[in-house]
């Protein structure tokens, strides 16, 4: 009987283990509430002395955060921050399955996903913080929605071409006013046995950007753009309608043999290493990537400047914007922290410490920024407020339309789709999107 | 189980049946249960963006079934499954039995060609990415330049690019495959090949009329386990090619995490999951079938 007894018990605890295997540890106190005025039932029950750890996701590397990381350790008392690098490619599966699950980071570095997000309520409504009026509005509205902000921009984004200056100066060189320049380019170093421009094409991103700037060169700069990614939203018009012709445009570099097929076989940083080596003189990526070359090959001598249209007088466009910005949890059971951070990062001194790790403008009123000698031939694009990227800044399903565009994009390179193809694939997957949200 | 037949079963069988119980309880829960709430998700609108869940009844496949990416996303994982069963047992089979010796050079190259397997999948992914480059310095391409051939763009190349991952895994994998027809070709009575010897078999004779229908056991396992593990097909599509170019090597599993997790349509990819388990039942099936007729013959 006693072995009877002990059996069954055994048993109880193995089944006992199992589920506590299983589960996770029950929380102490019930979820936290938000309030407006940022408190929380977990932050208000804080001990005096206790450490609260923040939980901050971001797809941008710790590396590139380095010094704001830094400057928030300075100002936080009683608050760290765990810093939680998840790639681009990764970002949203990872960033999903955690807040459908209930949970999530504290703190999100959000981007064309935000009103996704802030749709499904899982982001924090901050429209009623007092740090939200230090951003200029430009920089808050790809996070409003139905009026209300739901993140606060960290400094922009853009990407253009860099450029060797050694190599354009050995080979007499400039800068080029138009796109059939920029192509000319490519010619003219391949004729004297140079690489032109490297590609990392095995991501489905360059092409995509790429691309769109030449959208923005013969699209966005016109007044029939008013209001369009808005009606993109809502599927009363088409990318393969309106922005077929600048695509066609973009083309060109393709039927003329700049960007080839041995390109898809490339990944970014095998091509940033090549442009990094001097082994191409061009390659196009942003700020955050000039820390890594300039390790790879300190003397390098580095230029951007952006991607030119069709015609000379005017300036050139970035693709980029208001980039990425942090957004709460609003499940997080240390809102009153989270916004602590957010508080602290709306200062000019957070921003200039952001901006010293990767260069960009920044949204708070007042802040200047020297952007430095590399981005000079951006100055125009720049001051004409040529710097836009559709999905970021306006598109409610931006990353997988991008993310759908630039894989048809790699099949256009591999000569099996054209690029209305490429487009109207692009165009299926918002309105299989929309659909899902109805 | 009604209590009284519970009450009446052997001492012994009620000591089993609680001892694999928790194991059992694990499995409903992490497994079977999942499994039935994908079957239930497949018919609704499920979505992270949508917090209103309703019946769609079968739209989530007609989309499935209709959608060109996602047919062949299916082919790939199928033609993929099929060449690395094939490809990889082969190898280990014609391993194994060169192997199968009690010599110093035989377990070095025994435990060279198991190395591999002892290897994360992501750490082999990024180690051939780098081999496979077409940029300067790509190993593979510098040894075809090297004797006058011309560079193969590896994983850029449409037509070549599922064939350049099915080259790692192969490679990756067929030392775990020979390692179980070691173990098998072990338990073969040495006495079968002395009266084969003795009837005027050779060894080529031998070799298909006694070891390879010996080899059923293991390579009856070989063959589901490659068969669903290429099936199942993710981590080196996603650390080499992320399903690129284009969609030239998407396969099922990559299909689904993007459309499941990166673009929240949780019930398509339910439905997906749903064909999946079908593929691989109907798979698994035919293989069986074949298997245990193969295993009728040996008996008889």
């Amino acid at each position: 009987m006693k072995k009877k007894l002990l059996l069954l018990m055994l048993c109880v605890v193995m089944v006992a283990s199992s589920f506590a295997g299983c589960s996770k540890r029950a929380p102490q106190k019930d979820k936290a509430s938000a309030t407006q005025d940022g408190s929380s039932e977990a932050s208000k029950n804080k001990k005096d002395g206790e450490v609260v750890k923040l939980r901050m996701m971001a797809y941008n590397a710790e590396s590139s955060r380095a010094t704001y990381l830094k400057y928030l350790a300075e100002q936080l008392e009683g608050i760290e921050i765990e810093f939680e690098f998840v790639s681009t490619d990764n970002f949203d599966n990872v960033l999903n399955a955690q807040l459908q699950a209930g949970e999530g980071p504290d703190i999100i570095e959000v981007g064309g996903q935000t009103k996704l997000l802030a749709s499904a309520g899982y982001l924090l409504d901050l429209t009623e913080q007092f740090f939200v009026s230090n951003y200029v509005e430009p920089g808050i509205l790809p996070y409003t929605v139905e009026s209300k902000v739901y993140a606060t921009p960290l400094q922009s984004w853009y990407e253009g071409i860099f450029y060797n200056r050694q190599i354009f100066a050995d080979n007499g060189i400039s800068v080029p006013k138009t796109w059939d320049e920029f192509i000319q380019i490519h010619k003219t170093l391949a004729e004297k046995g140079i690489k032109a421009q490297t590609m990392g094409a095995q991501s489905y991103e360059p092409m995509m950007k790429q691309s769109i700037a030449l959208v923005n060169n013969m699209f966005y700069s016109t007044n029939a753009s008013k209001d369009y990614d808005e009606k993109y939203n809502n599927g009363e018009v088409s990318l393969a309608h309106e922005w077929l012709p600048a695509v066609q445009e973009w083309y060109k570099i393709i039927e003329e043999g700049c960007l080839t097929e041995d390109m898809l076989g490339l990944s970014y940083d095998q091509a940033l290493d090549e442009f990094a080596t001097g082994n191409a003189a061009m390659w196009e990526s942003g700020p955050w990537a000039v820390s890594t070359i300039m390790e790879k090959n300190p003397d390098l001598d580095l230029g951007m400047f952006p991607i030119p249209g069709p015609e000379a007088d005017k300036a050139g466009w970035l693709v980029g914007g208001p980039g990425s910005a942090f957004a709460i949890n609003a499940k997080s059971e240390h809102i009153e922290e989270a916004l602590k951070v957010l508080e602290i990062t709306a200062t000019a001194e957070a921003q200039q410490a952001l901006v010293k790790d990767n260069a960009g403008s920044s949204f708070v009123k007042g802040v200047e920024v020297d952007l430095g000698d590399t981005y000079v031939d951006c100055e125009e694009a720049f001051k004409e407020g040529h710097v836009y990227a559709p999905w970021t800044a306006v598109w409610i399903n931006g990353n997988a339309i991008t993310t759908g565009y630039g894989k048809s994009l790699q099949e256009v390179l591999a000569g099996s789709k054209t690029v209305e193809e490429a487009l109207t694939d692009a165009d299926r997957i918002n309105d299989d999107l929309r659909a899902t949200m109805q | 189980m009604k209590l009284e037949d519970f009450m009446s079963t052997k001492r012994k069988d009620r000591v089993y049946f609680l001892m694999i119980f928790p194991a059992f309880l694990g499995f409903v829960v992490l497994f079977i249960v999942p499994t039935i709430m994908s079957f239930i998700y497949s018919v609704t609108n499920w979505s992270v963006y949508s917090a209103d869940i309703r019946f769609v009844g079968l739209d989530n496949f007609k989309k499935l079934f209709s959608d060109k990416k996602t047919i062949t996303a299916i082919q790939h994982s199928i033609q993929y499954a099929i060449l690395i069963t094939v490809a990889q047992n082969t190898l280990a089979i014609i391993l194994a039995v060169l192997l199968n010796k009690k010599s110093k050079v035989a377990n070095f190259v025994k435990s060279v060609t198991f190395l591999p397997a002892v290897l994360s999948i992501m750490v082999v992914g990024f180690l051939f990415q780098y081999l496979m480059t077409t940029a300067d310095g790509g190993v593979f391409n510098s040894i075809i330049k090297f004797f006058g051939g011309n560079s193969v763009n590896w994983l850029g190349d449409k037509n070549l690019a599922l064939y350049s991952i099915l080259i790692t895994q192969v490679w990756q994998w067929t030392g775990w495959s020979m390692v179980i027809y070691i173990a098998n070709l072990k338990s073969i009575d040495s006495s079968l090949y002395e009266a084969a010897g003795m009837d005027g078999a050779n060894k080529m004779q031998q070799f298909f009329r006694v070891t390879l229908p010996l080899l059923y056991p293991a390579t009856s396992f070989n063959i589901l386990m490659s068969l669903i593990g290429g099936m199942k097909m993710f981590d080196a599509v996603f650390v080499m090619t992320k399903g690129g170019p284009g969609y030239a090597t998407e396969t099922i599993m990559t299909t689904m995490i993007r459309e499941g997790f990166s673009n929240g349509r949780n019930a398509y990819a339910c439905a997906f999951a749903v064909v999946f388990f079908i593929i691989v039942l109907i798979f698994s099936q035919v293989v069986s079938f074949f298997l245990n007729k193969w295993e009728g013959v040996i008996e008889a």
